[in-house]
């Protein structure tokens, strides 16, 4: 609907119709974190952590459910045009609110560090001073972290299902303002943290005015930033491209550093190795999948007319073949653990752009099948690097984590079973979700990316196997790392991601069946 | 009625003439060693903004970039100076070393703006004060509760995250209530 | 437009004021420079003299600065909700009940934090 036609209407206003039904996943998750906002603001202290962790698991909960209950409704557009409710959507937000679920009980985790969870006591302390220590002597806790949590994941759920720029960026803001936040509250090494945070909120900030400018010039372009509407106008334009792909070019750039991609990935490592490790596990998982979806209907919904899709197609396939060799090349480079799974997200970014590229619904159904089987690994594989600890957190250090398979046989062997997942080994479900990309990419036409790509897998195979072989046969140092015991919670998240990781890969016809169901489906 | 670039009506040489002001106060903010200057030239930079969209009869748009980035954001800014050890008088921290790198990327980045702008809107003439009232706050009031009202309510939710992640990050001690205690 | 030219002309009435005040004061006003006179107006307070290298302003400014930013956006859009509240009717203020009740839990927070006290 045209701005201009709409504002003809002004005199007679009817009140829209508001289908709250289609909107509950999203509801549910903001109302669960102004619920927790409240709960900081009455709830005695003592109570918080325990009132906050059940609310927002609940809230999840919640949401799933609502999902699940839409699984089988038509596809629609509702909230006036806003936002698309279809296979796709509902597809993506159930994985986020699984990923957000295990990510949540791992982010909660109190027994591996004395008691305390993994974010510091008061933000607002100098690092290092009395007032710190004291802080932490008391046991205070940031439980805010929790509904500042909530909210990022009710943005994540309306960012892929936005069908509007507009609403667009703004679940783009709600998703990522509370994780810039999120990520300067680490525990141990304020200072790495709070710098990650300030590098994160100033790149995002910049990618958000990006994404922003470009809103503004296709509005120019089409007069409306309706996804539909702007497809019309690249099907019949009525006016010269010059606006169109300097917004689109615009747009790309803020939805290409959300995604992680290079040359917009420099803020990464930084920040996956400055944030608390729980919140970088559902960072790498949750942020990838809402970005990736927003990524898809971007592209496939609003620019997916063949005119525009032969301008914008070599240009990401371009931008995910220099991801994936930045991502490769730079990770093997990598000491320290946090820092290499960073670099392997970038290179699982290039993948997944490869399925993006590829715009058949073969491909959308790969990367719909990638995105949750990566997600859970590497909220796995972070949950794993949080049990590994020095006196100053966690050891993150590669060169500490030699001989842990003698001394640790099962936290090891469960980070083998992620990383030899992200090598691509057969019999796990990351070999059967590349398998499906490069599958889709071969039958599209574009076999250029799929020998980068399996050039890239090479190359990874070897820093991910590094690892393996520095944890199980090195000799374990004198002065190693203690290994700490989680609770029944942590566990549970661990055995539940390594169980996805090889069940999906053994038997991963469910998944499959059920993504490409939901691929074939795109509101419009 | 007739459209020319060659007969202005007053309405555009005033647009114009304001547009320079623009410019200049534009300029000034990223040139004068003070930075409480630069902080007052961009309020200048701002306030004149808000003109040009009273200009072209955007009403409320232009009360938004009065209140908003001609009040508070400055009003944000020089708050920081006071609160980071900003110099307050002029200081030779602010000559920028990559003078001319950084004027280079300006104007190429403004040649490709206009570029942009004059090829999208060259056959294109718009009547700004045409019969379509959408300038005003009661029209953009109906479009807001008919069409945007989902975002405006998401706008709530992340102004309340941003406020509750100003105080995690910034308030220490204890809380009201076991103060009192 | 015409709607401005009132608004122009006090605001040309109030800077033709000013302007004048000035001119008008250093013409024919006495001139008597002193310590006193060429120091910082603080209120008619002696000025606090500024700590070497600076000093540093408690941050307690700039969780003021944060609320006034988050009230003035509030403002912002009451406006438009205001001018066209008669057409929007129940729909309209319901919407806006949502919004500023979201926005006050804010301020409820706010409030319990001791965000609000200046200890």
């Amino acid at each position: 609907m045209s701005i201009l036609a709409a504002s003809s209407t002004t005199a007679t206003f009817v009140a829209p119709h508001v289908e709250f039904g289609k909107l509950s996943p999203m509801l549910i998750a903001f109302g669960t974190a102004t619920l927790g906002i409240l709960v900081e603001a009455f709830a005695p202290r003592k109570q918080r952590y325990g009132i906050q962790v059940g609310l927002a698991l609940v809230g999840i909960a919640a949401s799933f459910a609502a999902v699940l209950a839409l699984a089988g409704t038509t596809a629609s557009v509702v909230a006036q045009g806003s936002v698309a409710v279809d296979g796709t959507t509902l597809f993506l937000q159930g994985t986020i609110l699984v990923i957000s679920f295990v990510a949540f009980l791992v982010i909660a985790e109190r027994k591996t560090d004395q008691n305390q969870d993994a974010f510091a006591a008061q933000g607002a302390s100098v690092p290092g001073s009395a007032a710190e220590r004291e802080t932490t002597r008391r046991g205070w806790q940031t439980t805010e972290v929790y509904p500042l949590l909530m909210f990022s994941v009710g943005g994540m759920l309306l960012f892929p299902a936005a069908n509007d720029l507009l609403t667009m960026f703004v679940a783009l803001e709600a998703l990522s303002l509370p994780l810039y936040l999120v990520c300067g509250l680490a525990r141990h090494r304020r200072l790495l943290s709070q710098e990650a945070a300030l590098k994160y909120f100033l790149l995002g900030a910049f990618s958000s005015a990006f994404f922003l400018y470009g809103a503004a010039m296709l509005y120019g372009y089409a007069g409306s930033v309706n996804l539909a509407v702007i497809a019309q106008h690249v099907a019949h334009p009525t006016a010269g491209s010059t606006l169109l792909y300097t917004g689109v070019a615009l747009l790309g750039m803020g939805l290409l550093f959300k995604v992680g991609a290079a040359p917009f990935h420099m803020w990464t490592p930084d920040v996956y190795q400055g944030a608390p490790t729980p919140v970088t596990g559902f960072m790498a998982a949750a942020t990838k999948i809402a970005a990736f979806g927003a990524l898809v209907r971007v592209l496939d919904v609003g620019l997916g007319v063949n005119s525009a899709e032969n301008v914008w197609r070599p240009v990401m396939q371009a931008v995910a073949i220099i991801t994936m060799i930045v991502g490769g090349v730079l990770a093997l480079t990598q000491r320290d653990i946090k820092r290499m799974l960073a670099y392997s997200a970038i290179l699982n970014a290039g993948y997944l752009l490869i399925g993006v590229t590829s715009t058949t619904a073969q491909a959308r159904a790969a990367v719909l099948f990638y995105l949750p089987v990566y997600g859970v690994a590497i909220i796995g594989a972070f949950a794993v690097v949080t049990l590994v600890r020095d006196a100053g957190g966690e050891a993150t250090d590669l060169s500490r984590w030699a001989g842990l398979g003698r001394r640790a046989p099962i936290p090891a062997a469960l980070l083998a079973v992620f990383l030899l997942a992200f090598a691509g080994i057969p019999f796990t479900s990351i070999f059967i979700g590349k398998f499906a990309i490069f599958q889709a990419a071969l039958a599209a036409g574009s076999p250029d990316l799929v020998i980068v790509a399996v050039l890239a897998s090479a190359l990874a195979a070897f820093f991910y196997l590094r690892v393996v072989v520095v944890m199980f046969f090195s000799d374990p140092l004198p002065q190693g790392p203690t290994i700490a015991h989680p609770s029944i919670a942590v566990k549970t998240a661990l055995a539940v991601a390594a169980f996805a990781t090889v069940a999906l890969g053994v038997a991963p016809s469910l998944l499959l069946h059920l993504a490409n169901n939901s691929a074939g489906i795109l509101a419009k | 009625m007739s459209h020319g670039y060659l007969s202005p009506t007053g309405l555009e040489i005033a647009f114009v003439l304001i547009g320079l002001v623009t410019l200049g106060s534009g300029l000034l903010v990223v040139t004068v060693k003070n930075l409480v200057h630069a902080a007052l030239w961009l309020l200048v930079c701002m306030g004149s903004i808000a003109v040009e969209y009273l200009l072209l009869t955007a009403e409320l748009l232009a009360w938004i970039q009065v209140l908003i980035y001609a009040g508070a954001i400055i009003v944000l800014f020089l708050f920081g100076l006071m609160l980071t050890r900003a110099p307050i008088g002029p200081t030779e921290e602010l000559n920028v070393r990559h003078r001319w790198p950084a004027l280079i990327v300006g104007l190429g980045a403004a040649g490709t703006l206009v570029t942009v702008i004059v090829q999208a809107y060259q056959h294109t003439w718009f009547d700004p004060r045409g019969a379509v009232p959408l300038g005003s706050g009661e029209a953009l009031g109906t479009q807001l509760f008919k069409y945007w009202v989902l975002p405006f309510e998401v706008l709530s939710v992340l102004l309340l995250a941003a406020l509750v992640g100003a105080i995690v990050l910034s308030r220490r001690g204890r809380d009201t209530e076991e103060a009192e205690a | 437009m015409d709607t401005y030219v009132p608004v122009l002309i006090l605001g040309l009435i109030a800077g033709g004021f000013a302007v004048f005040s000035v001119i008008m004061g250093a013409m024919t006003g006495p001139k008597r420079y002193n310590r006193a006179k060429y120091d910082s107006y603080e209120c008619g307070i002696e000025p606090t003299p500024q700590p070497v290298g600076g000093g540093r302003f408690p941050v307690k400014y700039y969780l003021t600065a944060m609320l006034f930013i988050v009230f003035d956006i509030e403002i912002v859009f009451l406006y438009p909700w205001a001018v066209a509240f008669d057409s929007l009717g129940w729909f309209g203020l319901a919407e806006m009940f949502l919004f500023i009740l979201t926005v006050f839990v804010a301020y409820a927070y706010v409030w319990r934090r001791g965000g609000l006290e200046w200890d």
